[in-house]
């Protein structure tokens, strides 16, 4: 700073002008928030304010206002910065008060606030950072809502704890780490854009549900509901809570004649409390457990998604028919690798691969351990790009299998970098004198705001061969193989 | 399947609800709950019950009910408990020790002593303090408030407010300038004090003999119809004040003087609103279970919290200066850290609280009569509910908003706006500015860990 000897001392008097103290003190703020200066007092002429004034070393010597005279001192680097500020504090002191312009509507922050501002609200959907979201579901269940949890990172002790809580007051408790919900009609998280119709699908999976959802479209019915339940609601800790709560109400539900229950395979006695439930629920259902097999009890099992959704539609006298696609002339030497953005669509792959006995690498890349510090893949297609472009150098790769995630939720436009990242990949593996099969099913509906048909089409034209389902992509995968010889 | 439709709160990424109708969908501006501290905003839910809210209307019904009433004028040592009897000097904020102490507090307890004629010259009053020759006390341990450093001596007068067999008091303000409470203690500011003691306490009391008792409440809901807000604009209140008084005290040898004073201090009613305020407040000091606040002192180190359902427990954090506007020649830098149990004030609901009804100090919260109805209505979301006689007009004569509660603060992360006076961090500089300034969230975070070990025992 410069010392106070060569620093510019200035004073101006507006004489018989009063500002109450707050005003004066303001503009002295404002005036020593200019570059240069370095103090400034605005004070009325009193003789104890000028006492304060020489006190501070801020008063000109030639300075000798009236008491009700309003006094301007400014110290300051030169004498521009100096007389710049005391013409500012003449325009501050000049200018009118201009009205502050309509109240600002402060949006309502906490689940109180909003219940406040409208008590008919009926669902809350927590997406907060996850210590925090058991407090949010906690005082949205409280207050009477549905909660659908897409945070994750959640307890499993909370989750226990927060379920029973919403089952003994009749509530939805969707999640922790619930991404996917259609109720009456609305989609919630990621959804598709799927018809309304006889089918009721409660989903301790995501992209499980998704594609199950559309197959029932492409199968010409639709769904009347879909609740998610969170990954873990089938494990012993939590016991099956919500989906038990789900199947009573799709119970009851008029818009429902069938249901179904998408997740992974429980533990067994989960299992058995499941299927008791499903034999009892007063309408059709089926049990889609992934990687159980294939068998007809009085409630049908399916251990793939496409089955699930095949049965499920047999009992609304809907046909799943899938269009057969031709397998590409190429017969790779390598081996099969998934890069999958959904977590069930990649176990589904494994699923169909391992019945037919092929060895294979199918990653989950939406798995916690690639998506530290990172979007999902789902939102963000990059990261999956780029592990689809370095696939084209292994050699041990002969066949990708990929899926492709439309829906509410997902990004905007996540096929154009999946189909260049395809181009590329077989590129590099022609020009290493390989052969890459791209093999690819798009989880969507036409109704989808990204375009189920525009999407296939880009997929296409990239040289990626579009099968209707992941269990037909899957297959195809093991046909291609085996066409090479290579199947165990 | 969901009774009502799905009409959904969504808490957190938009884009989770961007397949709702936006008109079926209410964003909250969410951000994380106690500051941040998970495990606190779990404890401050698990207290969120009847319990504790059937507990903090009980607390505010009864601070509510309080009527106090101002009687008497009265040397501390013959009301104020506990400072009878041997050397006793009391200090604004919660507990602390001479080596901790601020400039200014250090300053009026020098000046005290000296009032009191313990020691002949200032070093040696410091040597007495510092040898612990002075039992050093809290005023709220006292039933006392006092502004700024809130030094109060024995025989110093104190306003004496009641209501039934309960008390409060504060001392008397000296004015604004080189006086006590900002640490000053020249001759100039003892024989002030002198004088106070000698001349206005006894004119002061005879007049309230005469036409008292005063009642503080009609009092402060008057003087807020009148451009106060109770705390840093006493003005009206000081104006009511005296002219209630000024019959009686006119009358008297040394009347004249004694009106000169008043007409010449705009803080006198200050100290009054804040015996007031006590006496309201301690009406809920030990209700079980519950979560009202019912005392925020600062003693220029550290700011103090009590909460009704933990009795006399002090929960203490670190204080910084106020935020405000400064006096010239003085800024930031010369700022003491926050001081004074002025914000009894706050506790009540008025002062920063209030600020709605003081259009002339709005500068200090943003600028416009907006700005300051903006704080008052963060207030309200802190607060269990409107006072009932302290009403503001701009908010169409609703009640200010009183008795904060701990759990609402730690839901909503709002913390409590005080309305203060800057005092330089030398003893006897004086005033510097004014400002604002929040309660620090340390605080709440441990008296909801205290009050939830409270209910788990």
């Amino acid at each position: 700073m410069t010392p106070a000897a060569t620093q510019t001392l200035a004073a101006r008097v507006f004489p018989r002008l009063y500002r109450d103290s707050v005003t004066l003190m303001s503009l002295a703020a404002a005036l020593e928030r200019r570059a240069g200066v370095t103090r400034a007092g605005v004070v009325m002429g009193t003789p104890g304010n000028l006492a304060i004034l020489e006190r501070s070393a801020m008063r000109p010597p030639d300075v000798a206002p009236a008491p009700d005279d309003l006094v301007v001192v400014v110290r300051g680097a030169d004498e521009a910065t100096v007389s710049a500020a005391l013409e500012a504090a003449a325009a501050g002191l000049d200018a009118v008060v201009q009205d502050s312009g309509p109240r600002r509507e402060r949006a309502p922050q906490t689940v109180t606030e909003g219940l406040t501002v409208d008590p008919a609200l009926t669902l809350a959907v927590v997406s907060t950072p996850g210590p925090y979201a058991p407090v949010v579901v906690e005082q949205a269940l409280r207050a009477g809502l549905h909660v659908l949890c897409f945070s994750d990172n959640v307890q499993t002790a909370d989750e226990v704890r927060l379920k029973d809580l919403a089952a003994q007051r009749g509530l939805l408790l969707m999640g922790p780490d619930c991404g996917t919900a259609i109720l009456d009609g609305v989609p919630l998280g990621f959804a598709n854009a799927v018809r309304r119709g006889p089918v009721g699908i409660v989903a301790a999976s995501g992209t499980g549900a998704q594609e199950v959802a559309c197959l029932l479209h492409r199968a010409g019915t639709g769904v009347s509901q879909l609740v998610g339940v969170g990954g873990r609601d089938l494990s012993t800790a939590v016991g099956g809570t919500m989906t038990h709560l789900a199947l009573d109400l799709l119970g009851a539900d008029d818009a429902t004649d069938v249901v179904v229950v998408v997740s992974k395979p429980p533990a067994a006695e989960v299992a058995r409390r499941l299927l008791a439930r499903l034999a009892t629920l007063g309408k059709p259902a089926v049990a889609c457990l992934l990687g159980e097999g294939d068998t007809d009890g009085p409630v049908p099992l399916r251990g793939t998604l496409e089955g699930g959704a095949r049965a499920a539609a047999a009992l609304v006298g809907a046909v799943l028919d899938l269009e057969p696609v031709a397998l590409p002339s190429a017969t790779p030497t390598g081996g099969v690798l998934g890069l999958y953005t959904g977590g069930t669509l990649a176990a589904e792959a494994r699923v169909v691969l391992r019945r037919a006995g092929v060895p294979a690498q199918v990653l989950d890349l939406g798995d916690d351990e690639y998506t530290v510090g990172r979007p999902h893949p789902m939102i963000d297609p990059a990261g999956r790009a780029a592990a689809v472009v370095a696939a084209g150098d292994r050699p041990d790769v002969g066949v990708l299998l990929v899926d492709l995630v439309l829906g509410h939720g997902a990004a905007a436009d996540p096929t154009t970098p999946l189909a260049e990242a395809a181009a590329a990949a077989v590129r590099a593996a022609r020009s290493g004198g390989r052969e890459l099969v791209v093999l690819a099913s798009v989880c969507g509906t036409d109704g989808d705001p990204q375009g189920l048909a525009s999407a296939r089409r880009t997929l296409v034209q990239a040289g990626v061969v579009v099968h209707p389902s992941n269990a037909a992509a899957a297959r195809a995968a093991v046909a291609v193989l085996c066409r090479s010889g290579r199947t165990a | 399947m969901i009774a009502g439709g799905v009409r959904v709160l969504n808490v957190g990424l938009p884009a989770v609800v961007e397949g709702v109708a936006p008109a079926d969908v209410l964003q909250l501006d969410w951000r994380p709950p106690a500051f941040g501290d998970a495990e606190a905003a779990r404890l401050a839910l698990a207290l969120d019950d009847d319990v504790t809210q059937g507990a903090n209307r009980r607390a505010l019904a009864a601070v509510h009910a309080a009527r106090p009433q101002l009687v008497g004028v009265r040397p501390a040592r013959e009301v104020v408990p506990g400072t009878g009897d041997g050397r006793v000097l009391l200090h604004a904020g919660p507990p602390i020790a001479w080596e901790r102490m601020c400039g200014p507090v250090r300053g009026a307890l020098v000046g005290a002593v000296l009032l009191e004629g313990w020691a002949a010259t200032s070093q040696e009053a410091r040597d007495l303090l510092a040898g612990g020759g002075v039992v050093l006390d809290p005023c709220h341990h006292h039933g006392v408030v006092g502004p700024m450093a809130g030094v109060l001596s024995p025989s110093m007068p104190v306003l004496v407010v009641e209501d039934g067999d309960r008390r409060a008091f504060a001392s008397l303000n000296e004015g604004l300038g080189r006086v006590l409470r900002f640490g000053a203690f020249d001759t100039d500011v003892l024989d002030r004090l002198r004088w106070m003691r000698d001349v206005l306490a006894p004119v002061l009391d005879a007049a309230l003999g005469e036409e008292g008792p005063v009642d503080v409440t009609s009092l402060l809901a008057q003087a807020l119809t009148m451009g106060d807000e109770g705390h840093n604009r006493s003005v009206a209140a000081t104006a009511l004040l005296t002219r209630r008084l000024a019959p009686a005290v006119a009358q008297q040898e040394q009347g004249v003087p004694a009106l000169r004073f008043l007409a010449g201090n705009d803080h006198f009613a200050l100290n009054l609103s804040m015996a007031g305020a006590k006496l309201a407040m301690d009406a809920a000091v030990g209700t079980e279970h519950s979560t009202l606040v019912t005392a925020m002192a600062r003693n220029g180190v550290e700011f103090g919290l009590r909460v009704a359902g933990t009795g006399d427990r002090w929960f203490t954090a670190p204080v910084g200066a106020a935020d405000g506007l400064f006096f010239p020649g003085y800024d930031r830098a010369d700022a003491n850290p926050d001081l004074g149990d002025s914000a009894i004030t706050e506790t009540l609901g008025i002062g920063g609280f209030a600020m709605a009804a003081a259009p002339a100090i709005t500068a200090f919260v943003g600028g416009t009569p907006d700005d300051a109805l903006e704080t008052t209505l963060s207030m309200r979301r802190i607060t269990t509910g409107p006072h009932p006689a302290l009403r503001l007009a701009s908010l169409g004569f609703a009640g200010a908003p009183s008795g904060i509660d701990v759990l609402k603060v730690l839901d909503t992360g709002v913390l409590p706006v005080i309305n203060t006076g800057i005092a330089h961090r030398e003893a006897g500089v004086g005033q510097i500015g004014a400002g604002i300034v929040e309660a620090p969230p340390a605080v709440f975070l441990q008296a909801v860990r205290a009050l939830h070990a409270a209910r788990s025992r």
